[in-house]
């Protein structure tokens, strides 16, 4: 046998961890608050069916909760008339989807070519390690830090680019990590 | 209709039909994984790649209507490498477990690698694996190995246009994706097991079935479900007396081809016979009964009823079929003279199955054949009379469920001489004076009328051991006691004798294909009825097509 070492997929980088196909619960029912319920009222009238409204309610469902859990699929399913295990896989097909709780700030940063070339593979590391050693995904003990590693970002002209939440960061560089950091309250 | 020409071949062909039809209905066989006939169109798995003359891109033949005039080249070299690259392409990581899995003898990933793929691996790089996804039940009935899964969406598409349940779905994407449920939730309908029968491959298989046999072993014999009055067509797959499985066979105005969990997991249950000989017990009641002949046995069923016929009392049972209950009936009317023979139906649970042709169809009864025994002279009645004849002749130990409890057993135990046909023990057997052996459904032929009024028919599976009979040889020997059958009378011979005065049996032929049905396909996978296109369906045929495959990709 030559070529790679025979590592099951799911414990190679990037690769979901074992037990991570399927959904986490948050231990509790959920329903939209009133606001974003009437949200979702308006988002109905968009679409011609009630399916075609799915991506958009998941992220209705990430904003009010921050993370898709089980329940949230559930509740999205009820909602849209749909299997919840058809939901979950939308939810599993596409990377935005938070399938774990996430700290209040989820800094993304882009580790694609141009800012490859640029050092995000430092910046990515070493933020990291300035928010108290996390590993990718973790979220920190104050509850406030979530690092992951994204694909492009669209900003290769301003690169390192760094995505936090939904607000883009530009020329994130190692020397105006410690600022930057500061700067997320 | 639409005409199309397939590799110089002209068909007609309706006009929603799509090329792969087209191509199958010309006789030329296009390999895929995808497509089936009752599932809507994906064009998932790229297997069934033809040239479509006019179309400068080769097409995936499932996905591409037909239209008049369509000329269809299905078996170009350009074809053929696409196939084969399709091919490799799934067995990257493919994991080479054939000798242990299931399906191997009625894998489509098996067939179409002999037939349309190269004929050794270029990589060899490790296989992908799903730790925690792989031989792991996915529902009490089916047991899920993702490693096996080649992403066909059979399944998925099942759940949810068939059963609409919908419980099965892709999870995560590229190389990662594995068909599996929402997370705490089961594949768990009552046509389950029918998404282990789409299975391409050996991803979904059934538990029941699990490394009892290997399939090409298996011989495969007509018959049609007795779970319930829907009559579903099956094929009773067997081998050295022992039923292993039951399949569906494709009837669209029946099952279609599917069938329910409940129907198919009976197949276990026929293996059982507790009564291998004739029991008797000799007069006077509290004596244990003692094995016995046949001869002996059937002789003393005439003389007890002979001491006094006006006495004598006979339950059919919706078990039967139709030339049993004939043959039941006529003992009765011209023999014994004692009136017709009642008989008695289970009603529920609610079964059902969909086809094409009717969507749901229904079933309460938990009997096969209550309409055919009607029609050939037995009398049904929701309860039974309680009068307590001096011979009471059930023809039928299980012919409900009632037959279990002591205290309707009681009630028939009035009668001073109770006489059964048995093959399993139950409450009415234990208080029988005379217990006569007979065969399952596996041993029977004869016919059914189902909910819908079809006769269907139904072959021996499996000769059953010498001294156990089925109903029909019992029938005719206790008959040509009065001389009133041949006890050489077969089951053809008993359905052309009453054809006459049974009702929607005349002018039915015995072998005749509306009551035969199709014939057990190699699998259930690859069974396709298309339409009403297909060449006689009894044997899949691999046609090798007349261009070689290249050996390496271009």
């Amino acid at each position: 046998m030559s070529g790679g070492q025979n590592l099951p997929v799911a414990e190679q980088a990037g690769n979901p961890r074992v037990g991570e196909h399927g959904a986490l619960s948050c231990g509790r029912t959920l329903s939209f608050s009133r606001e974003t319920r009437a949200d979702f009222d308006r988002l109905l009238g968009r679409y011609p069916t009630k399916q075609a409204a799915l991506l958009p309610t998941l992220w209705l469902a990430q904003r009010e909760w921050g993370w898709i859990s089980r329940e949230a699929v559930d509740y999205v399913a009820t909602l849209l008339e749909l299997a919840p295990a058809f939901v979950w896989g939308v939810v599993t097909f596409y990377t935005m989807y938070n399938r774990a709780p996430v700290g209040k700030h989820l800094i993304q940063v882009c580790t694609s070519i141009s800012c490859h070339l640029n050092g995000a593979e430092e910046v990515f590391h070493e933020c990291k390690k300035r928010l108290g050693g996390l590993k990718t995904g973790e979220v920190s003990s104050d509850g406030k830090f979530t690092v992951v590693e994204v694909e492009c970002l669209a900003q290769c002209d301003k690169a390192p680019a760094v995505m936090v939440n939904d607000d883009d960061y530009f020329v994130i560089t190692k020397d105006k990590l410690d600022a930057f950091l500061g700067g997320l309250k | 209709m639409a005409k199309v020409t397939v590799d110089g071949r002209v068909v007609e062909v309706p006009n929603d039909a799509n090329a792969l039809e087209a191509c199958r209905a010309a006789g030329v066989d296009v390999p895929h994984f995808c497509y089936h006939p009752r599932l809507s169109i994906v064009g998932q798995c790229r297997m069934c790649m033809v040239e479509v003359e006019g179309v400068p891109k080769i097409q995936a033949s499932c996905t591409v209507p037909v239209r008049d005039g369509m000329v269809i080249k299905a078996s170009t070299e350009k074809a053929l490498a696409a196939r084969n690259a399709t091919m490799e392409f799934l067995l990257i990581n493919h994991p080479l477990d054939c000798p242990i899995c299931d399906q191997a003898g009625e894998c489509k990933l098996q067939d179409n690698a002999f037939a349309a793929g190269l004929p050794v691996s270029r990589t060899s790089e490790p296989r992908r694996q799903f730790p925690g996804y792989d031989r792991t039940p996915i529902g009490p009935h089916v047991i899920a190995d993702m490693t096996r899964c080649i992403q066909c969406t059979r399944c998925i598409r099942f759940c949810e246009e068939i059963t609409e349940t919908g419980e099965l779905t892709f999870i995560e994407r590229g190389g990662h994706t594995i068909v599996w449920t929402h997370e705490g939730k089961a594949l768990d309908n009552d046509l389950s097991a029918c998404a282990a029968d789409v299975c391409p491959v050996g991803a979904l298989t059934t538990r029941d079935f699990r490394f009892r046999k290997r399939v090409w072993w298996l011989d495969k014999t007509r018959s049609v479900c007795d779970g319930c009055e829907i009559g579903c067509n099956i094929s009773i797959e067997h081998r050295d007396r022992i039923v292993y499985r039951f399949l569906p066979r494709v009837a669209p105005a029946v099952n279609d081809f599917w069938m329910c969990d409940y129907g198919r997991f009976r197949s276990e249950e026929l293996n059982r016979q507790d009564f291998l000989k004739p029991e008797i017990r000799v007069a006077g009641g509290d004596a244990e009964r003692r094995q016995t002949n046949w001869g002996e046995a059937l002789d003393a069923v005439k003389a007890a009823i002979e001491k006094d016929p006006s006495k004598v009392r006979v339950i059919g049972s919706a078990f039967l079929t139709t030339e049993e209950a004939w043959l039941l009936a006529a003992l009765c009317k011209d023999s014994l003279k004692v009136g017709s023979p009642e008989f008695t139906v289970d009603i529920g649970p609610k079964r059902r199955i969909r086809n094409k042709v009717d969507g749901w169809i229904y079933g309460s009864e938990a009997a096969p054949n209550s309409r055919g025994c009607e029609a050939a002279g037995l009398t049904r009645t929701s309860s039974l009379s309680s009068s307590s004849p001096a011979v009471l002749y059930i023809s039928d130990a299980s012919f409900s469920e009632k037959c279990k409890d002591p205290a309707f057993v009681a009630g028939l135990r009035q009668a001073s001489v109770l006489i059964v046909h048995a093959r399993t023990r139950n409450a009415l057997t234990d208080a029988a004076d005379i217990v006569l052996p007979v065969a399952p459904l596996s041993g029977k032929e004869g016919t059914f009328v189902n909910a819908k009024g079809l006769v269907q028919r139904i072959d021996t599976a499996i000769v059953s051991p010498p001294v156990v009979r089925t109903d029909l040889e019992v029938l005719l020997n206790l008959g040509a006691r009065w001389n009133a059958f041949d006890t050489q009378w077969t089951a053809r011979d008993v359905f052309e004798k009453m054809q006459a005065s049974v009702a929607g049996y005349a002018g039915l032929a015995w072998d005749s294909d509306a009551l035969v049905g199709n014939p057990p396909s190699i699998s259930p996978a690859a069974a396709y009825d298309v339409l009403g296109l297909e060449r006689d369906p009894g044997v899949e045929v691999f046609s090798r097509p007349s261009v070689t495959a290249p050996d390496r990709l271009p």
